[in-house]
């Protein structure tokens, strides 16, 4: 018998088998590129005017931001701008993994009905827009951070490993919203509560060396805490960031992925009949 | 190893289903919601009710053989037929599938409906296992089979719910897969479509190919299928030559031969 043989049997121990499940999710790379390139078409996003605009939201809000740190007081150097700009972008790679991820399965519901694959695949897909989205910003913070003069070093390619940390914190994420979306259809509708909570929770607004020590608490247990002070310190005042943040950024980013995964993948059979 | 379809023999299994139950949970709520939950606590109400789909069903598939399966209403046709495709895994039992399979269930192509019919297609393709390269040979035909003209570029919400369903059909008549499920989708369209959906399924029997077709439409079923399964309640009840499993069955809805049954195509 040489046609490709299917053997579908009851999961053990709630899960697919997983080698057989990573085989089939990475021989459907394409669609995952395929689906973010369609994707921010369709958002436009591949015309010079769709990246602008795409640059320009994140700048406005920074320049709101700004307004308020100036009106609050607090000190409003350069440094302190190209702070706020810098953590406000990564923050919202994270953001917008989250709102792309929440709706990800529940909008996919012709194509799980009708096909099988590894649902995974869409919440992979949201994160893989997201950080397309983010890249442009990207740029735009090296051009600001020229204009503001600040000094450039090597301290600063912490950020790739920071960058790495935050995208795997924004997978977890995305994959366990998309899963709970399915059960409560409207977590969506309470997703800007929660990421303006996380917003002022993070050091964006101030730095996370001004925190109060009574508000310590926050600085632990907030995932990205760690991360964007990490971030911070690399991209804008090109130093190595501390040891025990970027340690307590990875292992934020480690767990919320392996839990938000087993809770997917355990959920994941039942998709089908869910939606 | 795609290359190897079309080396199948009569007669040789193509689908074997043993044992196969299917029990899972859904919820109540068309749209269960946070809100509702938080609301109702307290209350003692049930949210999810556990569904007995699918029980000890026993089936083989052969090469060659084309499976009309009929049965009422919640028999478990379409469960069963998701199992066999592999979009729900089982709950007991153990299938084996020996080739490529295509499956054309009740809802077809069209995830995103903001994209373009021809991006949707690729993606479906691609969701399901093609590669580019694949989608690519196929597209041409796919278009002109759905007689979409133009509109295979514009996007799939300005699409009529027969334009979808012609698509989607036109998708997994195209590919020509080793097996191919075909849930109640026969009887959409208009009535030029529904012929050629119906000629393409009668080109589409061949002695290297196993059909499964799901539908209420008798008559198509005793004119296209070589065999014909009858579930009932998530059991097979009978399994054997179309014309004797569809009469006992319609005997069974004391129904007859009434025109409601046979019109659909």
């Amino acid at each position: 018998m040489s046609a490709p043989l299917q053997v579908y049997e009851p999961f053990k121990a709630g899960l697919p088998p997983l080698i057989q499940y990573w085989k089939s999710l990475w021989s459907r790379r394409t669609f995952i590129s395929e689906y973010s390139r369609s994707e921010l078409r369709e958002q436009h996003f591949d015309s010079a005017f769709g990246q602008l605009w795409l640059v320009l939201n994140p700048l406005l809000l920074s320049a709101v931001y700004f307004l308020l740190i100036i009106i609050i007081g607090g000190s409003s150097d350069s440094t302190r701008y190209a702070h706020l700009t810098a953590t406000l972008f990564l923050f919202y790679l994270i953001a917008n993994s989250l709102t792309g991820g929440v709706k990800s399965i529940t909008a996919g519901q012709r194509l799980i009905l009708n096909t099988a694959f590894p649902r995974i695949m869409l919440p992979i897909s949201a994160v893989v827009i997201a950080v397309f989205k983010f890249l442009p910003t990207l740029v735009i913070f090296v051009i600001i951070r020229s204009v503001l003069g600040l000094p450039f070093s090597w301290q600063m390619l912490w950020a790739f490993p920071v960058l790495l940390i935050a995208m795997l914190l924004a997978l977890g994420l995305a994959i366990t919203i998309s899963c709970i979306n399915v059960y409560f259809r409207d977590i969506a509708s309470f997703l800007p509560y929660l990421t303006r909570t996380l917003l002022y929770l993070s050091p964006i607004l101030y730095e996370a060396s001004s925190l109060k020590p009574q508000l310590k608490a926050i600085e632990v247990l907030n995932p990205l805490f760690p991360i964007l002070d990490s971030w911070s310190r690399a991209v804008v005042h090109g130093q190595a960031p501390h040891t025990s943040s970027l340690l307590a950024g990875l292992a934020w980013a480690i767990g919320v992925f392996l839990i938000g995964t087993y809770f997917f993948l355990s959920r994941e059979r039942e998709f089908a009949v869910r939606l | 190893m795609p290359s190897v379809s079309n080396a199948h023999k009569t007669n040789e299994i193509a689908v074997s289903v043993r044992g196969l139950g299917l029990t899972y949970t859904t919820a109540i709520d068309r749209r269960p919601t946070l809100k509702a939950r938080v609301k109702s606590l307290g209350r003692g109400s049930k949210h999810t009710r556990v569904i007995r789909a699918l029980d000890n069903v026993n089936l083989d598939v052969e090469y060659g053989q084309v499976l009309g399966v009929i049965g009422t209403n919640g028999a478990g046709k379409s469960s069963m037929m998701r199992v066999i495709a592999g979009i729900i895994p089982p709950s007991q039992g153990r299938i084996e599938v020996f080739g490529s399979v295509s499956t054309l269930l009740a809802l077809g192509v069209g995830f995103n409906p903001s994209m373009s019919g021809r991006d949707n297609v690729f993606l479906g393709g691609l969701a399901a296992g093609m590669s580019r390269d694949e989608i690519e040979s196929h597209f041409q035909e796919i278009a002109d089979f759905s007689e979409l003209g133009e509109a295979i570029d514009a996007p799939m919400r300005t699409y009529s719910s027969g334009m979808f369903s012609r698509l989607a059909f036109s998708v997994a008549a195209t590919v020509r897969p080793d097996i191919l499920i075909v849930d109640e989708a026969l009887s959409t369209g208009d009535a030029h479509f529904k012929e050629k959906s119906l000629n393409r399924i009668k080109e589409l029997r061949s002695d290297d190919r196993a059909l499964i077709l799901v539908s209420h439409a008798m008559a198509t079923l005793r004119d296209v299928c070589n065999d014909v399964a009858w579930l009932h309640k998530g059991k097979l009840v009978q399994r054997g030559a179309p014309d004797a499993t569809i009469d006992a069955y319609q005997e069974f809805l004391q129904v007859g031969k009434s025109a409601a049954i046979d019109e659909d195509v």
